[in-house]
């Protein structure tokens, strides 16, 4: 639900396209700040936790089409410039099962990437904070989910003009429209219905639904972490905030 | 998810005249096709590529079986549309470009076996990434055994009922940790042997 299971061809071109550009920049921005050999350590680890999310997504709970991301926990396992990569991979697999388009992707990444190193951060502040694991992380998964689905509310919305373009598609003519950074110009033409995007509807829908998600997930998450913990407790790196 | 090892067998074991097109003239297609997606905007347009691309299917022989895959988008694409206030033509341009992308990559993965895409992407993107697809890749399937594994132990453990939610999400969870944690354990063993066999930073995979 906090990631865009849009189409290709949806989104205005401008959009997606500024996306891939977004993370093409913070994907240079981190391979400079990581040290290569530690990074070369952890690939198996990515790539495990990356197979993990894949295969989380495939839980889906069907009356609300909703699965698990396993976003936060996966932030918790491999920290924030590392679920950058992990989430990218994420998407290219699942939009090769026609899970969100592949023009998308960047922009998906963006969005689970926000959740990952949302909930890494703020379960490290909540674990200082309550000392209490299932708690914590309850907390971090249902509050960067939630800035997450908003954050793809967002995204949604920036493409309003781009809809109503679609929509009045059927009274043009044009066959094939390819238009980058067109949006911003009149589409409300003479004789064409003022408005016909309805956010507000798709907000309705989309929260309730998202909120359900959130507390699924954030107790799936949090039992799966004290699973963690009570078996490889070295894996959640709280010793340090221990001391 | 568990079609991805079927897909995967489909995409090495069959042998239809599109399995044995090159991966990167596929990908070319792919490519083409995507772009008719984001820029055609009739419905007889979009209907056409769609006919296409459902022909290509039959001809290639791919299994019925795998055909929901290509459908399955469509859940999602349902939630969109209360965005245009249920305007039939919009509803049906929404509904084919979901088709058209889903079937166009359900067919480039059933008739394209993985490695061979990650070459071609090798190509094109930074190598970490791809050594990431990769290992993501080879990952997918090692979880796969495993989760085989859990399944059976979550079934003796009463499983998912709803008339148990509060097990039933118990349940699902240990499931998850208990994939998590084997996968870390597989991963660290995957590097130790990775290392050995002299991997510096860099999968090397044949180009063909």
């Amino acid at each position: 639900m906090s990631h865009i299971h849009l189409p290709d061809g949806v989104l205005p071109v401008w959009l997606w396209a500024s996306g891939f550009v977004i993370v093409i920049l913070i994907w240079a921005v981190l391979f400079r700040l990581m040290k290569k050999e530690e990074l070369t350590r952890r690939f198996p680890l990515l790539g495990m936790m990356a197979a993990v999310m894949v295969l989380g997504a495939s839980v889906e709970i069907v009356p609300i089409a909703y699965h698990v991301n396993l976003t936060v926990m996966s932030g918790i396992l491999l920290g924030p410039s590392l679920i950058f990569l992990a989430t990218f991979v994420v998407n290219v697999i699942l939009a090769l099962f026609g899970h969100g388009g592949i023009t998308v992707i960047a922009l998906n990444t963006l969005m689970f990437s926000i959740e990952g190193a949302l909930g890494y951060f703020l379960f490290h502040l909540f674990w200082r904070l309550l000392r209490r694991l299932g708690l914590a992380v309850f907390l971090a998964t249902f509050l960067a989910l939630s800035v997450s689905t908003f954050s793809m509310i967002g995204v949604v919305s920036l493409g309003t003009s781009h809809y109503e373009e679609l929509i009045h598609q059927e009274e043009g003519k044009g066959i094939i429209g390819f238009e980058f950074g067109k949006e911003k110009e009149g589409h409300h033409k003479e004789g064409l219905p003022e408005k016909e995007v309805n956010m507000n509807r798709f907000i309705a829908i989309i929260l309730p639904l998202g909120f359900i998600g959130w507390v699924l997930e954030g107790i799936i998450t949090a039992l799966i972490a004290r699973y963690i913990h009570r078996l490889r407790p070295d894996l959640l790196r709280l010793d340090k905030e221990n001391r | 998810m568990i079609q991805l090892s079927y897909l995967d067998y489909l995409a090495v074991e069959k042998k239809s005249f599109l399995h044995r097109l090159s991966p990167k003239l596929k990908i070319i297609v792919m490519i083409l096709i995507l772009f008719a997606i984001v820029t055609v905007r009739n419905l007889p347009g979009l209907f056409l590529l769609y006919l296409f691309l459902l022909g290509l299917y039959f001809l290639a022989r791919v299994p019925m079986r795998i055909f929901p895959l290509t459908l399955y988008p469509l859940v999602f694409a349902f939630l969109f549309i209360f965005l245009s206030g249920f305007q039939p033509f919009f509803i049906l341009l929404i509904f084919l470009k979901v088709l058209c992308g889903s079937t166009g990559v359900v067919l480039l993965l059933a008739t394209t076996p993985y490695p061979s895409i990650f070459s071609v992407l090798g190509k094109v993107l930074p190598s970490s990434f791809v050594m990431a697809l990769f290992l993501t890749y080879r990952s997918v399937f090692i979880l796969l055994s495993v989760l085989e594994e859990t399944q059976n132990a979550l079934y003796l453990r009463g499983g998912i009922q709803w008339r148990h939610p509060w097990r039933s999400l118990t349940n699902i969870s240990n499931a998850f940790g208990h994939l998590i944690i084997k996968g870390i354990d597989s991963s660290e063993k995957m590097y130790e042997s990775m290392v050995i066999r002299g991997f510096k930073g860099q999968i090397h995979y044949r180009r063909e």
